[in-house]
């Protein structure tokens, strides 16, 4: 008697719970659909409905780069190379080359943090696709640019006020902000950041 | 006339296997269905990332770090944030603290949404799953708005984080955890009291108090064995002996003591708790800085440290040596995921070959953490 009852109490139970797991799937016919239909049949494109902090693709505005070195320093795998001159008369230092390796690249932001203007910085592009490993070394010199010198007080080129204020809004936006940074120098006794790390680096090989 | 000849048969699940939840292999000794044996394989995910420590020096491992426990990275960061601060004997500002708490128990929502939704899918319940990670997308959602990533957070530094939280962001947080709660009883109506799934998991690769202890379990699987040990409560780190909560622990309702439905459930509470800590962090975060001043040139002073985090895969280990340089000498992790894969081949003796995934999935494990 009580397996024949338990065998049906077994059926009860599943057809009830099976039920109860239908109306809730029955219940998402009314809701809103969840999913985006990428790439098309979206209203807006993907990448203006990103946060302000999404790390996409690197872009540098090199009109505000202070040539410091500090970003190809902090990143860990060297997908940076920046190549800098200074003309021993002039005192003027001259950016060259400025190369970010978008595939070795995985967007840590590691690099955008030291940034005293803000000119190297994630965008919210994400589609990097490309047919060629060589197209996708962003190069962003195609003629040698003098670096930018931060000026005491506000800056005053019009042509490079709203770019300054695009990179400091987004070095404000991280932890430290931008007063941790002082034109790449840091306030913690060593000489330049990351002095010698090169030395430790060879040492270590 | 002859009897028919039989043998034992050797199957091999994976590498590339769906339901194994990543690269994964098991050599499989099986009687017809029932296994005789499964012996794991392990392996296939090394990428040296302890090595690769030794390289890139302190702040730049933080990134791979990530990568060392993908679905709950945000663990992982905290864990080598936490050894390097404790070589340094660096202090975390308050709010600091409160954001990686906040931060890492969303993470925890996302990892155990991602364990319960796996684990409908692999026994053949496919809607529970988009359910699941539906509630995870909009968790990372917030993630990503917090620190610009889903996957990959990087979202802590030596000292910190590198973010504070968005403006409105806090709200956005509440708000979706209001949303949480009454789809979490939604999902268990959906799924988790369905009798044929109960039936599935109930009985299915019990694990004894004795055994998950001497197997070296943790996390929810040793707590879906009864035992109470949770790092968080038990070696409180962070700030987690501000925030009231409870650890659940199996209760073998369905079926034996520390089956696989204990294991389920256990995580399906632990989400419950989990939003009961992020209303307290979120209610009593304070004002003030959240990064300590950290020199780019990080030295910590020779030495060596040990610490414990509890990540969705149970207390995960985080050992550095320190040899005064800018680089660590020596840095170790140890995983919840690489302890589970030791009792799989002891459960797998006379379970049916269709169980052993899930018992897989029950034991959540995530193969990248396997190997590192
Ligand atoms: S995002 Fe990270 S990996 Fe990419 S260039 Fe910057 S520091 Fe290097
Ligand atoms: S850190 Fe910024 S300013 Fe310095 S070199 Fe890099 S992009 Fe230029």
């Amino acid at each position: 008697m009580g397996a024949v009852a338990e065998y049906f109490d077994n059926i009860k139970n599943t057809v009830t719970t099976i039920f109860e797991g239908m109306a809730v799937t029955a219940s998402h016919f009314m809701r809103k659909p969840y999913t985006v239909q990428y790439p098309d049949r979206i209203p807006v494109r993907v990448q203006d409905t990103l946060p302000y902090r999404y790390r996409g693709i690197l872009n540098v505005d090199l009109e505000i780069c202070t040539g410091c070195l500090a970003c190809e320093r902090a990143c860990p795998i060297d997908c940076i190379v920046i190549a800098c001159e200074k003309d021993q008369k002039t005192k003027i230092l001259t950016i060259s080359q400025f190369d970010i390796d978008i595939i070795k690249c995985m967007y840590c932001g590691l690099c955008s943090e030291p940034c005293p203007t803000g000119a190297i910085h994630h965008t919210s592009e994400f589609e990097g696709a490309d047919f060629s490993t060589e197209s996708m070394i962003r190069r962003f010199v195609t003629d040698p640019i003098d670096a930018y010198k931060p000026k005491k007080g506000p800056e005053t080129d019009e042509r490079i006020a709203p770019i300054l204020n695009r990179g400091m809004r987004y070095v404000n936006e991280f932890a430290q902000g931008g007063e941790a940074w002082n034109g790449g120098v840091v306030d913690d006794g060593a000489a330049a950041p990351g002095a010698d790390d090169e030395e430790e680096a060879a040492a270590k090989q | 006339m002859s009897t028919l000849r039989t043998e034992e048969m050797t199957l091999n699940m994976g590498p590339q296997h769906p339901s194994t939840h990543g690269v994964l292999r098991f050599i499989v000794r099986a009687d017809g269905e029932v296994m005789r044996e499964a012996i794991p394989d392990v392996g296939y995910l090394h990428r040296s990332i302890e090595k690769i420590a030794e390289k890139v020096g302190y702040h730049g491992f933080m990134p791979y770090t990530d990568r060392v426990d993908y679905v709950c990275a945000m663990f992982t960061n905290q864990g080598w944030g936490m050894a390097s601060e404790k070589l340094a004997n660096i202090q975390v500002p308050k709010r600091g603290e409160y954001c990686r708490a906040i931060a890492t128990e969303f993470n925890r929502l996302a990892s155990h949404l991602l364990s319960v939704g796996t684990m409908g899918m692999d026994i053949g319940a496919m809607t529970p799953f988009t359910h699941a990670i539906r509630e995870r997308e909009m968790i990372n959602d917030l993630i990503e708005e917090l620190c610009g990533a889903r996957l990959t957070f990087n979202y802590m530094r030596i000292g910190g984080v590198a973010w504070d939280l968005p403006p409105g962001w806090r709200e956005k947080a509440l708000a979706y955890l209001d949303h949480f709660e009454p789809i979490l009883d939604e999902y268990n109506a959906l799924i988790s009291y369905n009798k044929i799934y109960i039936e599935r998991l109930a009985n299915v690769g019990i694990i004894s108090a004795d055994e998950a202890v001497n197997y070296n379990l943790v996390g929810p699987n040793l707590r879906g064995s009864g035992i109470k040990w949770d790092i968080r409560k038990d070696l409180p780190y962070s700030v987690y002996s501000e925030f009231d909560f409870d650890v659940p622990v199996g209760k073998g309702e369905w079926g034996k003591l520390g089956d696989a439905m204990d294991r389920y459930m256990v995580r399906i509470r632990e989400l419950k708790e989990s939003v009961k800590i992020l209303r307290q962090a979120l209610k009593q975060i304070p004002a003030g800085p959240v990064l300590a001043k950290v020199p780019r040139n990080f030295k910590p002073p020779a030495g060596e440290c040990q610490i414990r985090v509890e990540s969705a895969r149970g207390d995960m280990g985080w050992y550095a040596v320190s040899d005064g340089t800018g680089y660590p000498w020596r840095v170790h992790v140890r995983t919840g995921s690489f302890a589970a894969m030791g009792i799989i081949q002891k459960l797998s003796q006379g379970l049916m070959i269709a169980d052993l995934v899930t018992l897989i999935a029950s034991l959540d494990v995530i193969a990248p953490e396997i190997d590192r």
